[in-house]
């Protein structure tokens, strides 16, 4: 089985993160970047699928600037077996649909049995990038895995649904799966995978051209505003009490 | 030293003794060895086609053994020199025998005094197969030959005293250590010493040339041909290859060597066993030293520091010193019959906490730890150990930076809230927190306190804006790319920010700040807070009346030798009081070797054994040196006793009786973690 594993590479969960001057974006002077979250777990999936198979390929791809090098690195150093780095410098200029674009046009050339990528970004948290990849690739899809399971032709996998619920899906190949963080036990990097990793191929692409400008566009990034907002009610006791009730129903949605 | 010089002193007042007793009971020192006269051609041709019989018999098994040794791998980054520290090893180790005497008094000496005899007998012995050609060089009525062949009596007498009483203690006595299986090859071995030194006394009883002395001349030279071949079939190898062992064995304490090459990652196979390491496993006496101090064998765990060593023998001699097949048993076919494969294996491995009494205890030179961390490499570094835990740990450490997987805002918040200064270089020490004094609750209370220990002697410090773990528990675990990068990002650290000398309340820390690390550059001088407050006694305040029982950490202790300053400081106080165990002695808290952050699921916990040596010594307060010992004993002391001792570091020791100028620990946040 040959899998494809789409991560990103995030800001570190405890960088001091500052907006920047534009107001647009982060400053990124200052940060350490390291593998998101839910696609380490992705990647943890798509190796234990290959070790259980006994067979297989693990072909992982990023899309950024050259600081993403480092994370294939270490993907490679856990096992993958190649990697292919999507060079965009301005990653932010693109939206979901943009990014997932330049995705799927790398890995249209690979042909894999599986797509495999975290079912949303530390960052953004969108949680659209995989969806989109799989309905640009024309491929079905499946987000919030917990576990997955190779059959015969294709796969079993579990969902998480709300309020403790999940539910069981057998779906054909190919197919893209958004993965859950927690469903595996990541492992550590080695030094024999780092020496490993070294011998391994990366290559760079060059991203696609866009075609055409963005439908979103981040308008602005702050951190939230903590707001005290006072207003007078007025009328006779009996009118106020409608109005707050009013209120507590349709704006605090207490009632 | 000066213990050992008294021994040599005492010995040679018994030996006097043993002289003076063959002159009371009328030994007549006048008659002289009884030699035979004359040996026929036939008897020289017997002679010399047994001492060739005996040699070639020795060298058949001898052969391979130094083949294997010699055919290791070369011991990357070994070197001589310094020269110094190896030849007092060898005067006292060996030729003083001041381990073996010191760690063991009784069975020690008698050991002591079958050695000495042996040297005495050198001479001897080579005069007595000389007499067989012919060639005597030392006629016994002569003046030095009678005055030498009295001497080495006097050593026979003691020899065979010593191997008489070593017989009866491994027969009889059976210390568990010696092992289940009694060694008859021993008994063999005891027995032909014993003949040996018979034989020769009893020369002195019979006439010059008789057929008697003919007889006796054959028997001892018969014991001594039949004894050569046994030595390197036996543990008696020890004989020929422990000096070597001990005059080789790498310096410093639980060294562990750099990796050579792109395919170096610790002892995986055969083929990774170096020279040192081979020579190292050959040696090894089976005494079981090691054992018996043992902190995960005596509590039930898998783990037997002997059984290591010796399984790596018998690897050696199936597998050979090239072979790819892994020495952790999980990697091959085990068998449970076959005990050398149950303790290569990768439980026993992680079991470990790395307290290195092994090492110290060893006669032989065998230096265990490096060994037992060799293997862990060799599972680590190359992914073959799983375990959640250790997972978790490398994890954190690669993350957070910190063994404790806290967020690394959680120790800006804690010196903000102390108030500690940033290091910028006006300050003379750079305060080293570590994972626990950063992070650990109880950590921060003593770090807390040693800093008003710092402020009120006047010294100015800073702490470093961002400090990752030492990577110590990496290291211990065989986690060389963790290790790495932590100890090149702290090398950085200090680099930046000017850093001259460092203090720190761990002796973890310490250790692998100044000796791990070495491998990537040289860290600031740094030291640990007993060798600085200690520096400070006199300027401590004086407390009295309470009785304080001092742990000795083994990475303080047996690691860096630091056993006198944190007694000053407790002695300064309160009144001292020792452990049954303490010193080169002292029993692992449990902490060490990143079992802290492992589970230990077997047997007994290490914690509560020692909490409850601690605890029955009546001592109103437990103080330590250690955070990582102190978090081991706040359970296990309350664990093992119903009134357990007040637990304190020696800096809380000294802290409490400080006039409270400062703001007091009790303000600190309640932060979630700490080392479980």
């Amino acid at each position: 089985m040959k899998i494809v594993v789409a991560i990103k590479q995030v800001p570190e969960r405890d960088a001091p993160v500052h907006v920047a001057a534009d107001g647009k974006w982060i400053d990124e002077g200052d940060l350490n970047y390291t593998i998101n979250e839910p696609d380490a777990y992705a990647l943890e999936e798509a190796l234990q699928l290959k070790e259980k198979n006994g067979t297989g390929e693990v072909v992982v791809v990023c899309a950024g600037p050259e600081r993403v090098q480092s994370t294939l690195r270490e993907a490679l150093a856990k096992g993958a077996d190649r990697a292919i780095h999507i060079e965009i410098d301005d990653l932010g200029s693109r939206d979901t649909l943009g990014i997932a674009q330049i995705l799927a046009d790398a890995i249209k050339a690979e042909s894999p049995d599986l797509i495999l990528t975290g079912l949303q970004s530390d960052d953004l948290g969108l949680g659209q990038t995989g969806v989109v990849l799989a309905e640009l690739l024309g491929i079905p899809h499946a987000t919030i895995i917990m576990q997955v399971e190779a059959t015969g032709s294709g796969l079993k996998v579990k969902r998480e649904l709300e309020d403790g619920w999940f539910q069981h899906v057998e779906m054909p190949l190919p197919a893209l799966l958004t993965i859950q963080s927690g469903g595996n036990k990541l492992r550590y990097a080695t030094l024999m995978g780092i020496k490993k990793a070294k011998t391994k191929e990366l290559k760079t692409v060059p991203a696609a051209a866009s075609s055409g400008a963005p439908s979103i566009a981040l308008e602005r990034v702050y951190l939230p505003e903590k707001q005290k907002k006072t207003e007078m009610l007025t009328g006779s006791p009996a009118e106020v009490a409608a109005k707050i009730v009013e209120k507590l129903k349709f704006e605090v949605r207490v009632l | 030293m000066v213990a050992g010089a008294l021994r040599l002193a005492a010995w040679t007042r018994s030996l006097a003794g043993a002289s003076l007793f063959f002159q009371s009971q009328g030994f007549n020192l006048s008659a002289p060895l009884a030699e035979p006269s004359h040996f026929t051609t036939l008897e020289s041709v017997l002679l010399i086609a047994g001492i060739l019989v005996s040699a070639g018999l020795f060298f058949w098994r001898f052969g391979p053994i130094l083949k294997t040794i010699l055919r290791s791998r070369k011991d990357p980054g070994f070197s001589l020199q310094p020269i110094g520290h190896r030849v007092w090893d060898f005067f006292w180790e060996v030729l003083c025998q001041g381990k073996v005497i010191q760690q063991r008094p009784l069975p020690g000496l008698a050991h002591a005094f079958v050695f000495w005899g042996f040297l005495a007998f050198a001479l001897v012995s080579l005069n007595h197969l000389a007499l067989g050609f012919g060639i005597g060089f030392l006629p016994p009525a002569s003046l030095i030959g009678s005055f030498y062949f009295l001497f080495a009596a006097a050593w026979a007498l003691l020899v065979a005293i010593s191997i008489a009483g070593l017989f009866v203690r491994r027969f009889f006595v059976r210390p568990v250590w010696l092992g289940q299986k009694v060694s008859y090859e021993s008994g063999v071995i005891a027995f032909l010493i014993f003949l040996l030194m018979v034989s020769y006394l009893a020369a002195f009883f019979v006439d010059a040339g008789s057929a008697a002395a003919k007889s006796l001349w054959w028997t001892h030279t018969l014991t001594l041909l039949a004894f050569l071949p046994l030595i390197p079939h036996t543990k008696h190898l020890h004989l020929v290859l422990s000096p070597v062992t001990v005059f080789l064995k790498n310096s410093g304490f639980s060294q562990i060597p750099p990796l050579s090459g792109d395919e170096d990652f610790g002892l995986v196979a055969g083929k990774d066993v170096t020279r040192l390491v081979s020579l190292q496993t050959y040696s090894c006496v089976e005494c079981g030293r090691c054992t018996e101090h043992c902190p995960a064998a005596t509590t039930g765990k898998v783990l037997n520091p002997k059984e290591i060593i010796l399984g790596l023998r018998s690897y050696l001699n199936e597998f050979g010193p090239a072979s790819d097949t892994p020495l952790l048993s999980e990697s091959r076919i085990s068998s449970p019959d076959n005990p050398p494969e149950k303790y290569l294996s990768m439980e026993a491995a992680f079991e470990c906490t790395t307290c290195g009494s092994c090492e110290f205890q060893c006669p032989v030179g065998i230096q265990h730890v490096p060994v037992i961390v060799g293997l862990r490499r060799g599972a680590t570094n190359t992914g073959a150990w799983e375990d959640n835990y250790g997972t978790k740990l490398f994890l954190a450490l690669e993350k957070n930076g910190n063994a404790l997987g806290l967020s690394a805002t959680e120790r800006d918040k804690f010196i903000q809230k102390q108030a500690f200064p940033i290091f910028d270089g006006s300050q003379e020490y750079c305060l080293w927190l570590g994972c626990m004094g950063g992070y650990d609750p109880k950590g921060r209370e003593i770090i807390a306190d040693f800093a008003r220990v710092m402020q009120h002697l006047g010294t100015s410090f800073g702490v470093l804006k961002k400090e990752k773990c030492t990577g110590d528990p990496a290291r211990r675990l065989g986690n060389d790319l963790v290790f790495q990068t932590l100890a090149e990002s702290g090398l950085k650290a200090f680099e930046t920010a000017k850093v001259q000398k460092i203090v720190a309340i761990c002796p973890h820390c310490v250790r692998t700040i100044a000796t791990d690390w070495r491998e990537f550059g040289i860290a600031p001088e740094i030291e640990h807070h007993s060798e600085f407050m200690a520096r400070y006694k006199d300027k401590l305040p004086k407390q009295s009346g309470e009785s304080i029982v001092y742990h000795d950490p083994c990475y303080l202790g047996r690691y860096q030798d630091v056993y006198e300053e944190p007694r000053a400081v407790v002695a300064q106080a309160g009144t001292l009081v020792e452990a049954p165990r303490s010193h080169e002695r002292s029993f692992c808290c449990g902490a060490g070797g990143g079992l802290a952050f492992l589970g230990e699921e077997k047997g007994e916990r290490v914690s509560h054994v020692r909490a409850k040596e601690l605890a029955g010594t009546g001592a109103q307060i437990v103080g330590t040196a250690c955070p990582f010992c102190n978090t081991m004993f706040r359970d296990a002391l309350t664990a093992v006793s119903e009134a357990p001792p007040q637990l304190l570091d020696i800096a809380q020791l000294t802290a409490r009786a400080l006039p409270a100028s400062q703001p007091k620990s009790e303000s600190l946040p309640p932060i979630s973690g700490g080392v479980q």
